[in-house]
């Protein structure tokens, strides 16, 4: 099923498009038999520059496996990924690991996303470190500034991710994502672990942040609400296929397909603020 | 149950790692090879060696100038005598120990066997045998060592069963008692384990009786690492009869093995391990055969396939 | 963490035990093979203070041995002589360390050879031959323990990180070498190789043939482990920024294993100590002269020592105290480690 996504009239070309993108998983077992899985089914969509494209879906759609396979950490089965105008599924590996820094991903759970024997300056740095190209002090400061950036104090430094709150950790994760500045930022599912008054603080961040750094947003998400917030564009995914996609106005207003309305549905706000209009 | 098909590749290993060392005089040392094949390279060896275990004979012993199958079968069925006999005593104290611990658990008695197996664990199995070895002598209550008295032969069936308990006594309680800490504990924590599900808070709640709770409830549901430990503990025992039967002399496949790696006595040594591989291997899929008729879970899955 | 405190009771109380084994060569008044063929067999020496007189004397000491009338190996205190223990006294020469020469020893006594756990057969006092055995036994285990580990790692890692066929290959081969009988199996790789070796030889074939038994389980723990660390998502995210496998198994997943490496470790140190004691007392570990805890009880194999000579069954309970150290120490490294949860064992004498 493919997807009509409406072009809103600007003329720069998408910086993302996924054509045909197919996953499957085989879980292999002793004796031939293997179980298959498939995760992502022909999914196709394309994201402008500096736009906020959310990807909407129940649990076990396929979103993080979307999330991991743009992101160059998994390898689709089919299908390409053209990211500024090139096919990373043809490109070999080396060239492969250069245009990883560029689409970064923040996940979930940040107690999972960064490692919990390291300190925050450490956390931080990493991504220098594994580059290469700086110094240590200018990789320090760096790091400052990152933090800086996301709203975090430099006395935090010092301490463990255990020692965070959980929106502090999620602006560390975040501000860990900046540090290569990436053209593409992957948000996976990143303020669903958050209590609601946090959500705020740092959705209002990443806006500030796209405002300023001119970032591209990749949303991903079950909450309809959340998407209908930040993004541009909304694309519904359901069981790896994408059912809908367009504006985010349309497709709130006028949903199509059975999981749109589904998904609507589980947000009493949205329906009945769209029933005043 | 796979190690049960990995024990017939083992002796193959073992036959790769080869190397003869004979003490012998050269010019004997090249008549025998040619008489007993060794001067063949490996893998016709190996040939020969699986033929003759075929042929139920396990290859040729030097020392005893026999074939090796007779004398591994008589030895065989002494080791297998005293694991047994040690393994049901040891479960048959392990487990009720081990319950009512667990349903003690926190508590004085607890404590107490828990420092008691602590202080059995950390003898040293040497340490328990050769003590017990000087026990026997000191009190002269039990044979110090072998498994026959000298006039076995010629005492009326009741006498002989009296004998041979009498002989068996040591070593099985060293055996015993080399494997009871760590059973206890095992079986301690297994039900522990157990004792916190609420299914058995609701058991109580309908007023079953706690014995019943603890035997018929409880039990069956810790089974299933109880089983694998079964398992294991059927290695260990093995392993831990090896030595004892070499100091309590005890004449089975410990002894045996010994004397065959001292004199180079290379197919009693494959025969002897191949032999204990395959009792560990019957007596885990024993305990995989009790699993799968003790836990349905496991039988619903394997007929889903 | 409340456990930091009992983990270093029993580091605290096992170094204390390791110390004294290390300084051997302070500790025992003599070395390990110093004979005096006068004296074979002579039970250990009691330390008085009070003497035949009744007189309290500060300074301990002992009576030497003298041949009961009528019997060639029993023995009866002189009570003629006391003889004065001295303290901190000029002995033969060793180095501490095997680095630094000298010739201190904690005690001796003036005339006679003081014998703590009484003689063998040679003469050779028994107390300062645990001593330097406990050097070897314990070294023993613990290189084979290294060598154990490093191997289990190494599969390990291997096996879960790269997964696919070679984590079936190796899980498989894990699974044979964890089915056979430890002990059996470690015998027989000893059969293979060749029997009479030099001291050193032995002791480094025993080592390596422990360290290729009991690889398998440290592997499969490690494996658990790094299947589960190279799922996180700091894994993923560094991936991210670029890392190699190789970075990313130093600095992300390896380190996740330590705690599962040190509980194995305080497993099986006692363990392999155990095994290398099981070959020496069987004439298939560390030959005569060179003492270990193994060899050292391997003369009660004879019945007549057996009956007669108690005290030379004293080795075997050297290692208590370790055991119980180590007991104590796994125990709390695992209170640590609960919340982990791969593998709950106590110490593992079923393999």
């Amino acid at each position: 099923m493919k997807s009509d996504v409406s072009i809103s009239g600007r003329d720069a070309p998408p910086i993302l498009k996924l054509e045909s993108l197919t996953k499957r998983y085989t879980k292999r077992r002793l004796g031939g038999r293997g179980e298959e899985l498939l995760a992502l089914n022909g999914v196709a969509f394309l994201i402008l520059p500096g736009t906020t494209m959310a990807v909407v879906g129940p649990s076990g759609s396929g979103k993080s496996t979307l999330a991991l396979c743009v992101a160059c950490l998994e390898q689709p089965t089919s299908g390409s990924i053209w990211f500024d105008g090139r096919d990373v599924m043809k490109l070999p590996e080396n060239e492969r690991r250069e245009i990883r820094p560029q689409i970064q991903l923040v996940f979930q759970d940040p107690a999972n996303s960064l490692n919990p024997r390291w300190n925050v300056l450490r956390i931080l740095i990493e991504p220098f470190v594994l580059q290469g190209k700086i110094a240590k002090e200018e990789m320090r400061q760096r790091a400052f500034s990152l933090l800086e950036r996301v709203g975090l104090s430099s006395r935090i430094s010092e301490r463990l991710p255990s020692e965070l709150s959980g929106g502090q950790r999620q602006r560390l994760a975040i501000a860990r994502a900046l540090a290569l500045e990436p053209k593409i930022l992957i948000l996976d599912e990143a303020l669903s672990a958050l209590d609601c008054s946090v959500q705020a603080q740092i959705a209002n961040l990443l806006m500030d942040l796209q405002g300023s750094l001119g970032m591209t947003y990749l949303f991903i998400t079950h909450d309809l609400a959340m998407a209908a917030q930040m993004a541009d564009e909304i694309t519904v995914i359901d069981r790896g296929r994408i059912v809908e996609g367009g504006p985010a106005e349309e497709v709130l207003r006028e949903p199509k397909h059975e999981s749109t309305r589904q998904l609507l549905a589980a947000v009493p706000r949205l329906t009945r603020a769209n029933a005043h209009d | 149950m796979l190690t049960f098909l990995f024990t017939t590749l083992a002796p193959g290993n073992y036959f790769d790692e080869m190397r003869l060392n004979p003490q012998i005089a050269p010019e004997t040392v090249a008549a025998l090879r040619a008489q007993y094949q060794l001067d063949r390279p490996l893998p016709v060896r190996y040939l020969y060696w699986l033929n003759s275990v075929v042929h139920g004979e396990m290859g040729f012993s030097f020392a005893y100038n026999s074939a090796v199958a007779p004398i591994l079968l008589a030895r065989a069925r002494n080791t297998l005598l005293l694991t047994i006999v040690a393994t049901l005593l040891a479960w048959g104290i392990a487990l009720p120990l081990g319950v009512w611990s667990a349903e003690r658990r926190g508590r004085l008695p607890d404590r107490v066997l828990s420092l008691g197996t602590a202080a059995l664990l950390v003898i040293p199995e040497l340490g328990l045998v050769l003590g017990l070895l000087m026990f026997a002598v000191r009190s002269g209550w039990f044979p110090a060592g072998g498994m026959a008295s000298v006039e076995f032969e010629s005492l009326t069936f009741i006498h002989k069963v009296r004998d041979l308990a009498l002989h068996m006594t040591l070593p099985v309680v060293a055996l015993v008692l080399s494997a009871l800490p760590l059973l206890i504990r095992h079986v301690r924590a297994a039900v522990a384990d157990v004792l916190d599900a609420p299914f058995l808070l609701a058991a109580q709640g309908h007023g079953v009786p706690k014995r019943t709770l603890l035997y018929r409830y409880a039990l069956p549901a810790a089974a299933n690492p109880l089983i694998s430990l079964f398992g294991f503990s059927i290695g260990g025992l093995l392993s831990g009869s090896l030595l004892i039967e070499v100091v309590m002399s005890w004449p089975g496949l410990g002894p045996l093995l010994l004397e065959a790696i001292l004199s180079r006595d290379l197919y009693v040594v494959v025969g002897g391990v191949l032999f204990s591989t395959l009792f560990l291997a019957g007596g885990n899929f024993l305990a995989d055969m009790l699993l799968y008729w003790a836990d349905p879970r496991i039988r619903r899955e394997s007929s889903l396939r | 963490m409340k456990n930091w405190h009992a983990f270093t009771r029993w580091l605290i109380a096992l170094g204390v035990l390791h110390g004294i084994v290390l300084c051997a060569g302070f500790f025992a008044p003599y070395g390990p093979s110093e004979q005096d063929r006068k004296s074979p067999y002579l039970p250990p020496m009691r330390v008085h203070f009070v003497d035949g007189q009744g007189h309290f004397h500060l300074r301990p000491f002992v009576y030497s041995f003298r041949l009961r009338d009528g019997s060639f190996d029993q023995y009866e205190e002189d009570a003629a002589k006391p003889d004065p223990l001295r303290f901190f006294v000029s002995g033969w020469r060793y180095r501490l360390f095997g680095l630094l020469p000298s010739g201190l020893h904690l005690f001796g006594a003036e005339t006679t050879r003081v014998y703590l756990l009484g003689s063998d057969g040679y003469g050779r006092d028994q107390f300062s031959r645990l001593l330097f055995g406990g050097q070897v036994s314990l070294l023993a285990g613990f290189l084979g323990t290294g060598f154990a580990l490093v191997a289990g790692l190494s599969i390990g890692a291997v096996a879960g990180y790269y997964g696919g066929w070679r984590d079936d290959v190796l899980m498989r081969v894990a699974e044979l070498f964890l089915a056979l009988p430890w002990l059996y199996l470690l015998f027989a790789l000893r059969a293979f190789l060749p029997l009479a070796v030099g001291p050193l030889q032995a002791f480094f074939l025993i080592i390596a043939v422990i360290g290729a038994v009991g690889w398998a389980r440290p592997a499969r723990l490690v494996r658990a482990v790094v299947l589960s660390a190279k799922e996180r998502d700091f894994v993923r995210a560094a991936r991210g920024f670029g890392a190699t496998d190789i970075y990313l198994l130093r600095r992300h997943v390896l380190p996740e294993t330590s705690s599962v490496l040190l509980t194995q470790a305080a497993i099986l140190i006692p363990q392999y100590v155990m095994a290398e004691m099981t070959l020496s007392f069987l004439g298939l570990g560390v030959p005569e002269p060179v003492p270990s805890w193994g060899n050292l009880l391997s003369n009660l194999q004879q019945y007549s020592v057996l009956v007669s000579y108690w005290w030379m069954y004293l080795p075997a309970l050297a290692i208590v105290p370790f055991f119980l150290g180590y007991l104590g120490l796994a125990s709390s490294l695992q209170e640590r480690g609960e919340a982990y949860k791969i593998e709950r064992r106590g110490l593992g004498r079923l393999t």
